[in-house]
C-alpha cells in the first residue's frame, strides 16, 4: 500500500508538467509573438501617420482662419487709407448729390453715441455685476438675471433695433436720436459689461475681501474701496472693448438713430449717423453720388482703423493697470 | 449705526434692481416685439405668414422664404467655419508655439471685432465679384453670405472651443501621452470627448451668431424675394428682410416683419435652452 502510495507521489513529482508547459508556451511565442509584434509595430507606424497627417490638418485649418483675417484688415485698409487719410475727408462736409463729401457729421455721430451708451450702460452692467458677485446669494434670483443676460445677448441686434424703434422713438416719443440709440445699446452690451465686470471682480482674491470686512467694512465699503478699485484694470478693458462694438454696431442703430446728417449732432436728442449705418446709407443709395465707393471704402478703412484702435487700447490700458498695481488681473 | 445699515440696504436694492435690468429688458423686447406683431397673426393669420409667397399687395405675408435663407445660410455658414473653428482651437490650445499662440489669439479677437457692415461691404465689393466671375451668376446669394458667416462665426466659437479644451485638466492629457498614444490619438480620444459638451455650446453659440447677423448678409445674399434655385441665385433673410423693409412698410405688412423678429428671438431663446441642455448648468460658457 505504501509503495503504491510512494510510486503514485513519485510520479507526480516526476512528471514533466512544468516542461509540458513550457513547451507549449515557446511555441505559442514563436507563432504568436511574430504576428503581435508586426501588428504592434504596423498600428504604431499607422499611428504615427494620422499623428502627423493630423497635425499638418490642424495647421493648416488655422492657417487659413489666420490668413482671412489677414487678407481681410489688409485690403480694408489697402483699399481705404488713402480716402481715409486724404485732406478734408474725415473732417469734411458730406455731400448729398455731388462727388468730395466728407464724413465728419458721421465721425462725431459715431462718437457721440459710444460715449452717450457707455455712459448708460457703465452704471448698469458693472451695478448689476457687483450684485452678483458682492451682494447675490446663489440661487433663483440669480440664476434668473444670468438667464436674462445670456438672452439679450443672443438676440439678433436688427431684433434690438426694432424694438428700440418701437419703444424709444415711437412709444417715449424720442424720435431718431441719439438718446434712443443709446438706450437700445445700452440693453444690448449690457450683457458684456456685466460678464467683464464680474470676471473682474471674481479675480480679486477673497482675502482682500476678508481684510476688509474684519476691519468692520460692510459689504458696500468693501466693494467700493477695495472690489471695484482692484478690478479696475478689467473693467476698464471690457469698457473700451465694448466701445469698439457700438462704434462698430449698425442693424441696432439704423432704426434707432438714422442714416445719414449733414451736419454734427450737438444734442443727444438730434438724430444722428454713426459711421456704420452711413456705411448702409452709401450702400443703398450709391448711386446719388458718383463716388460713392470712395466715400464708402475710406469710411470703412476709418472705421476699422478706429475698432482696432480701441482694441489695441483696451489691452494697453489692461497692461498699465496691471504693473502699477503688480497683481493678476 | 442705524444709518449705516440704512445705507447698506439702499444700495443692495439698487444693486437689485440694475442686476433685474437683464430680465426686465428681455421681457420688454418680447413684449413689444409680440405686441407689434399681433396684427399680422389676428389680421393675416398664422397659415397666411408662414405661408410661401411674400406679396403684400395682394395679402400675403409668407416668411417661408426668408425662414428657408436663414436656415440655409446659417448650416452653410456653419459648415464652412465649425472645421476652420475647432481646428484653429486645436492648434491654439494643442500645438501652436508659445509666441504664435499669443499673436494667432490677439489675431481671433480682432477678427471678431470686426465691424459687420465692413465686413459685409468687403464681400460685396471682393468677394461678389470673384463669385460672379467664377460662376457666371449674380455673384450674390446663400454660397456669398455663407462664407461671409463663416467668416463671422470664426472667431466665436474659436473662442468657446479654446475654452472648453482648455478646461479639460492637464493630467487626463499626460496620462494618454504617457501611456504610449500620439498626439492625435490623445486628442481624438481623451481631449474632444471631454470636452464635447463646451465644444458643442460653441457650435450652437455660432448658430446664434449666424442666425441674426444682418449687416454683412444683407450686401451679399441679392436681395430679392425668391427661394434660392442655386447656390448663387439672390433670395433673403428673416433679418436681410426686415432690415430693408422696415423703413417703408406700413399696416399688416409692417406687422408681419416684426412677427419675422418674433420668429428670430424665439429661435435665439431657444438655442439658450438648447445650451442649458447640453451642458446642465446654469449658466452659458462664454
Amino acid at each position: 500500500m505504501t509503495t503504491d502510495l510512494e510510486s503514485e507521489v513519485k510520479t507526480q513529482e516526476t512528471q514533466p508538467r512544468v516542461d509540458l508547459a513550457g513547451d507549449v508556451c515557446e511555441i505559442r511565442d514563436e507563432r504568436i509573438e511574430g504576428i503581435i509584434q508586426a501588428n504592434i509595430t504596423r498600428s504604431e507606424r499607422r499611428a504615427q501617420l494620422l499623428d502627423r497627417t493630423a497635425t499638418a490638418t490642424v495647421w493648416t485649418l488655422a492657417l487659413i482662419g489666420l490668413g482671412i483675417l489677414a487678407f481681410i484688415i489688409f485690403v480694408i485698409l489697402y483699399r481705404g487709407i488713402a480716402a481715409a487719410l486724404a485732406p478734408g475727408f474725415v473732417f469734411g462736409k458730406p455731400q448729398a448729390m455731388k462727388e468730395g463729401g466728407g464724413i465728419w457729421p458721421m465721425v462725431v455721430s459715431s462718437f457721440y453715441l459710444a460715449l452717450l451708451t457707455i455712459a448708460i450702460v457703465v452704471p448698469l452692467g458693472v451695478g448689476a455685476a457687483v450684485y452678483m458677485t458682492e451682494f447675490a446669494k446663489e440661487g433663483r434670483i440669480t440664476r434668473l438675471v444670468r438667464f436674462g443676460a445670456d438672452s439679450l445677448s443672443t438676440v439678433p441686434s436688427v431684433v434690438f433695433g426694432i424694438f428700440g424703434m418701437v419703444l424709444f422713438v415711437i412709444y417715449f416719443g424720442l424720435g431718431y436720436s441719439l438718446l434712443a440709440g443709446a438706450l437700445t445699446l445700452a440693453l444690448l452690451n449690457m450683457p458684456t459689461v456685466m460678464r467683464t465686470t464680474e470676471e473682474a471682480t471674481l479675480a480679486v482674491p477673497r482675502s482682500y475681501r476678508e481684510a476688509a470686512m474684519g476691519l468692520g467694512a460692510n459689504r458696500w465699503e468693501t466693494a467700493k474701496k477695495i472690489v471695484l478699485p482692484s478690478a479696475m484694470p478689467g473693467i476698464t478693458t471690457g469698457i473700451v472693448l465694448t466701445m469698439g462694438r457700438i462704434v462698430g454696431e449698425s442693424a441696432a442703430v439704423i432704426y434707432t438713430v438714422g442714416i445719414f446728417v449733414r451736419k454734427a449732432p450737438t444734442s443727444p436728442l438730434q438724430p444722428a449717423a454713426p459711421m456704420a449705418a452711413h456705411i448702409w446709407h452709401t450702400y443703398t443709395e450709391g448711386a446719388l453720388v458718383s463716388d460713392w465707393m470712395r466715400v464708402a471704402n475710406g469710411e470703412a478703412a476709418f472705421l476699422l482703423l478706429v475698432v482696432l484702435a480701441l482694441n489695441l487700447a483696451a489691452r494697453m490700458i489692461a497692461r498699465t493697470y496691471r504693473k502699477r498695481l503688480g497683481m493678476v488681473n | 449705526m442705524q444709518g449705516v445699515i440704512d445705507r447698506e440696504w439702499i444700495v443692495r436694492k439698487t444693486l437689485f434692481t440694475l442686476a433685474m435690468m437683464t430680465v426686465l429688458g428681455i421681457i420688454l423686447i418680447i413684449f413689444f416685439v409680440a405686441r407689434e406683431a399681433i396684427p399680422a397673426f389676428t389680421g393675416a393669420g398664422p397659415a397666411n405668414l408662414f405661408s410661401a409667397t411674400w406679396n403684400p399687395k395682394s395679402g400675403q405675408y409668407g416668411m417661408l422664404i426668408f425662414l428657408t435663407g436663414t436656415l440655409a445660410t446659417t448650416v452653410g455658414g456653419l459648415l464652412l467655419g465649425t472645421p476652420l473653428a475647432i481646428g484653429s482651437a486645436l492648434f491654439l490650445t494643442q500645438m501652436a508655439p508659445r509666441r504664435v499662440r499669443s499673436i494667432a489669439t490677439r489675431g481671433v479677437e480682432l477678427l471678431a471685432g470686426v465691424p459687420s457692415i465692413v465686413l459685409g461691404w468687403l464681400g460685396f465689393t471682393i468677394m461678389v465679384p470673384w463669385i460672379r466671375s467664377a460662376t457666371g451668376s449674380t455673384g450674390t446669394g446663400l454660397l456669398a453670405a455663407s462664407i461671409i458667416l463663416a467668416i463671422m462665426v470664426l472667431p466665436t466659437i474659436t473662442a468657446i472651443a479654446k475654452d472648453a479644451l482648455e478646461a479639460v485638466p492637464e493630467s487626463h492629457k499626460q496620462a494618454a501621452l504617457a501611456m504610449g498614444a500620439t498626439r492625435w490619438q490623445m486628442i481624438r480620444r481623451v481631449l474632444l470627448p471631454a470636452a464635447k459638451p463646451g465644444l458643442l455650446v460653441a457650435v450652437i453659440l455660432g448658430m446664434g451668431r449666424a442666425i441674426g447677423e444682418t449687416m454683412a448678409v444683407a450686401l451679399v445674399i441679392g436681395p430679392a424675394t425668391a427661394f434660392p434655385t442655386s447656390l448663387t441665385t439672390p433670395t433673403h433673410t428673416m433679418t436681410t428682410k426686415i432690415l430693408i423693409e422696415m423703413g417703408e412698410s406700413t399696416g399688416l405688412q409692417r406687422s408681419s416683419l416684426f412677427a419675422m423678429g418674433l420668429v428670430l428671438l424665439l429661435m435665439a431663446m431657444l438655442l439658450i435652452l438648447l445650451v442649458r441642455l447640453v451642458t446642465h448648468r446654469k449658466e452659458v460658457v462664454r
